[in-house]
């Protein structure tokens, strides 16, 4: 093992390819325990397959990727035990209650029936949904979903936390008590991988800013590591800078010149 | 959650699965949480019954067990084939037929949803459960299915073999059974890859739905037919033994009775019985093999590659040109249009009675022939059957305010529609121009084949009447504007409405029928209809319940569960 003893993520020279376009062109990445990294780009740069590599759920990438120090290419899916997951399109079995939904998870993930009920409840209980725990997924609102699935990732208290727009669909206060949570697993000492499109959550949740734009990291620092070098002032801007995006007044006027057309 | 009787028996075999590495306990609780959710879809055998309004966190009983029930019954229909002590090449593939076509359709429509499941991946997957257990998982859920299935089918017909023809004949029908799932299963992967590999999953789901029309179709003929498909076992059946039979696979499985049980050892027989045995093992070790591509390819269902399809249009929009009086009307004609030729749900509900409506007067006038012959039909009076295609309209026309996706109904709303009689307007129009006159149109070239262009005029007749109709069926279902309530509550009261309707169209066909008694009384009727449906479409009678688009009451807005 190299000289980082505590990187829990490791990743050299990931390359993947998607039929023949490739998609990684190189990732390089050492993730330590507590970081929050915020991990963002625009759409089709590559997070979505970085993550699902690191799962365990894309096969044939090139590279090496090691997590809590072993090479995952191995089959072994041991490791994924220390991990929680929500995906960004909410995937759910919503014909299951969340009783049945959360203890079977629970149960994916080693823990004991009864243990997994347990906690389940509790967590729901903390969120406010102890009233609709044995209700089928299927009649949650959006919101409530995705409180569910957060529990989900996080029943079996992983040390790696992958996060794929977890804030989709909750009410601010629930933005706020999500954000706290994810704050204070980190000082705990878990990795929290979190990818957004919106900047301003991801400004002030990450400690760590990875920005992906085609295949390729293209910014590597926290928040005012970047601000800094590129002399800018919001994420957004940084984002909009390094992506080399300047057209958006542009594409704006464009725009709205054709809705005034009728 | 439950426990499942398949699961206590799946126990007995745990040291075997633990042997061969997977992980027990976890598999398990796979396989426990895919019945659990089967047992919660009503499968597609049921889909005509009545329904209450379905309560969501009632027990697990939307339907599993009466379905299979059901297929149980339908299994009776091959009953006489096996029953009939003639020729067992013939009787054995006439039942074979049966067999596989039930179950390849069913296992098509109802458990595609579970083969094609693609939150698997992002769920299980990514939890630390190894592939081997998740594919023992897979295999073992289909095969309890498969087993449900197989079981409540061929029950009935593997006894009749058992009692009518002793215990040889019955081990050698379960072992062909057994072969024969296993065709079925691998010829259904292998077809869901082949459609993978060209087209994308909003084709599949495309296709997965006509086969479910078609089961839809077949159980209602099949049940038909159950009482008088008894009447085979008088008859005297002479039958060849050809070599196109090697391309259909029931005529294997029918073989090796002949060959074992007859001692009939023709090369043929041979032959079709060595495939029957040889195919379902090599499919199957195909199968196996391309297990992972399949896997790969499921990731494209989610993926919807864009379709070039603007031609349709053209055509569509010149149609509501002529036949729509304002935009707004032909706004809601072009979207009716499209709703009821995309959305899935409608048509496993509509299409199934499209189709009967195609058939039933062409049942009647068949039975007529057979009972007076052929050369009187052609001057009779039978031509009035084709109000028998008028049955689709009321069903259909209630159905039209139904949807999957009721809920985007919240446009009607929030857009400023003028006139709530375009909504109805444009939705009935799009449905008399693009399923109803087609069908009709067909019926009538068929009709002028058999009575003569004598007809034409009362084929016009009928057609002005089944307008007319459609209009007043119309009236039963404003209370609801279209697409804007779930299926779910599909209400009782409405059956009795339908019936209702049913008989006025007998006072159609009454009407017209006491016309070409009179000279020219057709074309005077004819007249009579032009004159009237001008007045009822002009007027847009009982068009006025512009209440609809303002009540907060209405359905629009159902209220969310949990909240």
């Amino acid at each position: 093992m190299n000289s980082d003893n505590d990187a829990v993520i490791s990743i050299r020279d990931l390359k993947m390819l998607y039929g023949d376009k490739l998609v990684l062109k190189g990732i390089n990445l050492d993730v330590r325990r507590g970081q929050i990294i915020g991990y963002i780009g625009p759409n089709g740069a590559g997070k979505s397959t970085t993550i699902k590599a690191m799962l365990g759920l894309a096969t044939g990438y090139m590279g090496e990727i090691r997590i809590f120090g072993r090479d995952i290419s191995d089959g072994d899916v041991e490791y994924k035990r220390r991990i929680g997951y929500v995906p960004e399109t909410a995937e759910i079995y919503d014909a299951l209650t969340a009783r049945e939904y959360l203890t079977f998870i629970g149960r994916l993930y080693g823990m004991e029936e009864v243990q997994a009920d347990r906690k389940a409840q509790a967590l729901m209980r903390t969120f406010d949904l102890a009233a609709v725990y044995d209700a089928r997924l299927a009649s949650y609102s959006k919101g409530m979903r995705q409180r569910a699935l957060l529990i989900s990732s996080l029943l079996h208290n992983p040390d790696i936390l992958f996060l794929d727009e977890p804030l989709s669909g909750l009410d601010a206060n629930s933005v706020m008590v999500v954000k706290d949570i994810l704050v204070r697993l980190a000082a705990q000492g878990k990795t929290i991988f979190y990818s957004s499109h919106i900047m301003d959550v991801v400004e002030k949740v990450s400690n760590r800013i990875i920005l992906l734009d085609s295949g390729q990291i293209v910014a590597d620092g926290s928040f005012e590591e970047l601000q800094e070098r590129l002399n800018e002032k919001s994420l957004e801007e940084i984002f909009n800078q390094i992506t080399g995006f300047h057209e958006h007044k542009d594409i704006a006027e464009k725009f709205v010149s054709i809705v005034q057309e009728v | 959650m439950k426990e499942f009787l398949s699961l206590k028996v799946m126990d007995r075999l745990r040291n075997v699965f633990e042997t061969l590495g997977c992980d027990y306990p976890v598999m398990r609780r796979i396989v426990q949480v895919k019945l659990t959710m089967d047992r919660r879809r009503v499968p597609t055998i049921l889909q005509g019954t009545s329904r209450k309004k379905s309560r969501p966190e009632s027990e697990d009983k939307n339907g599993f067990v009466p379905s299979l029930l059901l297929y149980a019954f339908m299994g009776l229909l091959t009953v006489p084939f096996v029953l009939m002590n003639q020729n067992y090449m013939f009787q054995m593939s006439v039942t074979f037929g049966i067999l596989m076509f039930l179950i390849m359709s069913s296992m098509v429509a109802d458990f595609s949803s579970v083969l094609l499941d693609v939150r698997d991946r992002v769920i299980i997957s990514t939890k630390p459960v190894n592939r081997r257990t998740m594919s023992f998982a897979r295999t073992i859920h289909i095969m309890i299915y498969l087993f449900l299935l197989t079981g409540s089918l061929a029950g009935a017909p593997l006894l009749a073999a058992l009692f009518a023809h002793g215990i040889v004949f019955f081990l050698s029908f379960l072992l062909e059974i057994i072969l024969m799932d296993i065709f079925i299963l691998v010829v259904t992967a292998l077809l869901y890859l082949l459609i993978l590999n060209f087209f994308d999953g909003e084709r599949l789901k495309d296709i997965i739905n006509y086969v479910q029309i078609a089961l839809s179709i077949a159980i209602t003929v099949g049940y038909q037919m159950i009482g008088r498909s008894f009447y085979v076992i008088r008859l005297h059946i002479v039958f060849h033994t050809a070599w196109w039979q090697a391309a259909v696979p029931p005529f294997w499985f029918g073989s090796t009775f002949e060959w074992i049980m007859r001692g009939h050892a023709s090369p043929l027989l041979i032959l079709f019985s060595t495939l029957a045995l040889t195919v379902p093992i090599v499919s199957f070790a195909a199968y196996i093999r391309l297990m992972p591509a399949f896997e790969r390819k499921l990731q494209k269902l989610s993926s919807s590659s864009a379709r070039g399809g603007m031609k349709k249009h053209a055509w569509s929009r010149a149609m509501s040109r002529i036949i729509c009086t304002s935009n707004e009307e032909r706004a809601f004609f072009a979207f009716a249009s499209v709703m009821m030729a995309r959305e899935r749900e409608f048509k496993l509900k509509v299409y199934p009675s499209l189709g009967f409506a195609m058939v039933f007067p062409f049942i009647f006038i068949f039975n007529s022939a057979w009972a007076n012959g052929l050369k009187d039909l052609a001057s009779s009076r039978w031509y009035l059957s084709i109000y028998l295609s008028a049955l689709m309209i009321p069903s259909v026309v209630m159905m039209l305010k139904y949807s999957g996706q009721y809920k985007a109904a919240w446009v009607y709303r929030t857009a400023p529609v003028q006139s709530i009689a375009a909504i109805f307007k444009g939705t009935i129009k799009a449905f008399l121009a693009r399923l109803f006159l087609p069908i009709y149109l067909v019926e009538s070239v068929v009709f002028v084949a058999i009575f003569g262009i004598r007809v034409i005029p009362d084929l016009v007749v009928a057609c002005l009447s089944m307008l007319l109709y459609a209009v007043i069926c119309l009236q039963f279902t404003r209370t609801s504007l279209p697409f804007s309530e779930p299926f779910q509550v599909v209400q009782q009261s409405q059956r009795y409405v339908v019936l209702l309707l049913l008989l006025l169209i007998g006072v159609f066909a009454a009407i017209h029928f006491v016309f070409t008694l009179i000279p020219f009384g057709v074309y005077i009727y004819m007249f009579l209809l032009v004159l009237l449906s001008g007045a009822v479409w002009g007027a847009g009678v009982g068009f006025r319940n512009e209440k609809l688009l303002y009540d907060p009451t209405s359905q629009l807005y159902p209220v969310r569960r949990g909240e």
